[in-house]
């Protein structure tokens, strides 16, 4: 297969509003996730791993953070003179008002399928932390003739049931019927948020579904026409996890400290790629202390910490503790301070003998930037 | 093409034969380094940082690690439409073609290259040395004194300068001899390897050098007495900082452990003089509850479930439950098992140390005169049990349960 036969479209504001305050400066995409991504790593892996150059990456709001994080593209190979990573900002809906559901969304990204003269898109939902082998995935569309495929999982165990398309599928993959639950039980198959469509096929529905006042991809595609269309559901085995609050974030970050998870997540035939920032190794000092902790890059660890992620450049000074938290970049933990049981976004500092303690039920989130 | 102000050669051919098995498959600057770097990384970064964005790299023995790092010398900023990283191997003319004879020859052979660029200074590096160096204050001196030649000096104490290359100046800091490696040193100015060359004086001693029948073709041995023969203007230009040379076993293992001592100033992420690598995609690492890590680096991709103590785990290496690595170096890839003990020592890319097994040995515990660094060599499998002393060079799989 040509390697323009397929695009790629990211979603970067899936469930914006799911991470609470930490979506405040940024988009979902660009969320930090595991101590040295952003979450459209994963998309942005997933389709370059799977061959695919060209992918359009949809923004509504504060996408400044994403912006920088993806530069020219060049950390995910995708500084390409034939197709290449494009951002989409809000554009030529009437008013270029911000869209309300994906539908309007790919109806303002017209330009951008219309273009790229692929036989294939494949859609990805920017609020997944999960390897997917979205090559199988095409195969697999390709091979059972389907109209649109859709990856599912089974075993929903870490998120909370929001807007979460749950399907039934026949002994032939076909998909039989789709519901949209208040609760989900772990057997349920439930949506990856990564579909693949023929490129004319989705223009075509995506036109019709907007003239009609259609919102919503699953609802107004997917459920609308579950028996007109040949829809296919390809299984996802491996770790995932949608953050649809902030409680599944936590959990997903904290499952890293699982080998089982972290083996899937970072599968190295199929890398997790980020911008790389040339931090220095981490170092260890004298009085260092630190169990079954997730470490990246550039950290600077006097003190202890245990059960915890740390994100790159972090600096963790002598007689403090860190339990049970998600420390993002460049955060000071001062000297004999405590923090329990806590995301601290970027650049925080906790002054010398400050304790920031929550329970394992209420996660404390302390926004970026702040001294306390 | 456009005029470059000055040219960067970094001499990158040669063998580092006193690394032995870590330079069996791999030029020297393409070593390990750091956790996270290779010795290139240095003068490349130190280039970059100074302004320099034309540099030729002058390649020739086992190419083929290096220029696969180097790439399109992206990691470093240093993929230009003007200028930017040139890999330069020997070639063939219409007249045949030869090995870089010296190090002298090697730029000789280039002087295409640097003709394109036109330009007033060339600075000549070498893949040797890990410092953090701003090359354009050393230019500017070598302006302001009108120099033909500006070289590079740190000082060394005088009972090591004999292992130098020292140069004898005046007070004002300009050259009046060059002695390589002299019994009885006059003066503790080591040649750091650094040199910047008016371009027009380097190009006619080059020439002449070549018309020379039994010249070495080297800087050090013909170019630099050549000039001073001449009563050329050649200046030290004094650099204070952080500097080793990592050509030997023990000084590479030296100058890793350095990154660990609080009094040597060598951060390597500082945001005003950052060293840049080539790092791979790989996922933070992890420290399990079963480990212990202090005094240590640790880096990307590894996965530690065992014992660290003044050691330095370079990209994804792994340490397993009940494992101790002490005052040592592990380099990409390589696996420690359950149970084995590695202390001085330097554990090449991709090797295995095998369960329960023991390489190195503690200072304290042999006769000064048997100790050292050991060495196991890349991809090297050593087996559950077996015993590797201090200062050995394993360059052969070993066996289960055996002595060496």
């Amino acid at each position: 297969m040509r390697a323009s036969a397929v695009s790629g479209i990211v979603f970067a504001n899936a469930r914006d509003e799911a991470v609470g305050r930490m979506t405040n400066y940024r988009s979902m995409a660009s969320v930090p996730f595991g101590g040295r991504y952003r979450l459209i790593d994963f998309c942005l892996s997933n389709l370059v791993n799977a061959g695919i150059t060209n992918i359009g990456v949809i923004t509504k709001a504060n996408y400044r953070s994403l912006m920088d994080h993806i530069g020219s593209g060049a950390f995910w190979d995708l500084d390409r003179k034939q197709g290449g990573v494009h951002l989409l900002p809000p554009f030529n809906i009437s008013g270029a008002r911000r869209y309300h559901g994906y539908i309007e969304a790919l109806y303002g990204a017209m330009d951008f399928l219309n273009r790229c003269n692929s036989e294939y898109i494949v859609l990805c939902d920017g609020c997944v932390a999960a390897n997917v082998d979205i090559s199988a995935a095409v195969d697999f569309h390709i091979r059972k003739d389907a109209d649109i495929t859709v990856v599912y999982r089974t075993g929903a165990a870490l998120e909370k049931v929001n807007n979460m398309m749950t399907m039934t599928v026949d002994s032939d993959d076909r998909l039989v019927s789709v519901d949209f639950p208040d609760s989900i039980s772990k057997n349920e198959l439930s949506s990856l948020g990564v579909l693949v469509f023929g490129r004319e096929l989705l223009i075509e529905l995506v036109n019709n579904a907007y003239e009609n006042g259609g919102r919503n991809i699953d609802v107004d595609i997917i459920a609308d026409r579950i028996n007109a269309l040949k829809i296919c559901g390809f299984r996802h085995n491996g770790f995932s996890a949608i953050m649809t609050d902030i409680e599944t974030y936590t959990a997903a970050n904290m499952s890293l400290l699982s080998k089982e998870v972290r083996d899937d997540l970072f599968n190295p035939e199929r890398r997790i790629m980020t911008k790389n920032r040339d931090d220095m190794p981490t170092r260890y000092g004298t009085k260092a202390e630190v169990k079954d902790s997730f470490v990246a890059d550039g950290c600077v660890i006097d003190g202890e910490v245990f059960r915890s992620v740390l994100s790159r450049g972090v600096i963790v000074k002598r007689g403090a503790t860190v339990k049970n938290s998600i420390i993002m970049q460049d955060c000071v933990i001062g000297e004999n301070a405590i923090v329990c049981d806590a995301i601290f976004d970027k650049s925080v500092t906790l002054n010398n003998n400050t304790v920031i303690r929550g329970t394992t039920e209420r996660t404390i989130y302390v926004e970026k930037n702040q001294i306390i | 093409m456009i005029k470059k102000k000055c040219v960067a050669m970094l001499l990158a051919g040669g063998q580092g034969s006193r690394l032995g098995v870590l330079t069996e498959k791999i030029a020297k600057p393409a070593v390990p380094y750091g956790g996270k770097y290779r010795i290139i990384d240095f003068p490349l970064s130190n280039c970059i940082n100074s302004g320099i964005d034309t540099v030729g790299i002058l390649t020739q023995y086992k190419p083929l690690e290096l220029n696969d790092y180097i790439g399109s010398g992206k990691a470093w900023d240093l993929d230009r439409l003007s200028g930017g990283v040139h890999i330069l191997p020997p070639y063939q003319g219409q007249k045949g073609g030869d090995w870089y004879k010296g190090t002298a020859n090697a730029i000789y052979q280039n002087m295409m290259f640097i003709e394109r660029y036109d330009p007033e200074y060339v600075l000549i590096l070498s893949g040797d040395h890990i410092y953090k160096m701003d090359y354009s204050k050393m230019i500017n001196q070598h302006i302001r004194t009108n120099a033909a030649c500006t070289i590079a000096v740190i000082e060394v104490p005088l009972d090591e300068a004999c292992r130098f290359g020292i140069m004898n100046t005046d007070s004002d800091g300009s050259i009046y001899e060059f002695e390589e490696k002299p019994e009885n040193p006059k003066s503790n100015l080591a040649s750091m390897g650094v040199y910047v060359f008016s371009w027009d004086k380097l190009k006619k001693y080059l020439v002449d050098d070549e018309e020379t029948p039994d010249s070495s073709n080297d800087f050090g041995k013909n170019i630099i007495p050549a000039m001073l023969k001449s009563k050329e203007k050649l200046q030290v230009y004094k650099f204070g900082d952080y500097w080793k040379d990592v050509g030997t076993v023990d000084s590479l293992w030296e100058a890793n452990l350095d990154l660990l001592n609080p009094k040597i100033n060598l951060n390597l992420s500082d945001p005003n003089w950052r060293i840049y690598s080539r790092a791979g995609a790989f996922p933070p690492h992890y420290i399990s509850d079963s480990a212990t890590v202090e005094n240590s680096l640790v880096t990307d991709g590894c996965e530690v479930y065992g014992n660290l103590d003044y050691s330095i785990l370079f990209e994804n290496v792994m340490v397993e439950e009940g494992a101790s690595v002490e005052y040592s170096l592990v380099m990409p890839g390589a696996i420690i098992k359950r149970g084995a003990k590695v202390r001085y020592s330097i554990i090449a890319e991709n090797a295995v140390i095998g369960e329960n097994a023991e390489v190195g040995a503690l200072p304290e515990s042999v006769s000064p005169d048997e100790f050292g660094i050991s060495v196991v060599g890349d991809n090297i499998e050593v087996g559950r049990n077996a015993q590797i002393g201090p200062k050995t060079m394993i360059t052969d799989n070993v066996r289960e349960g055996a002595k060496i």
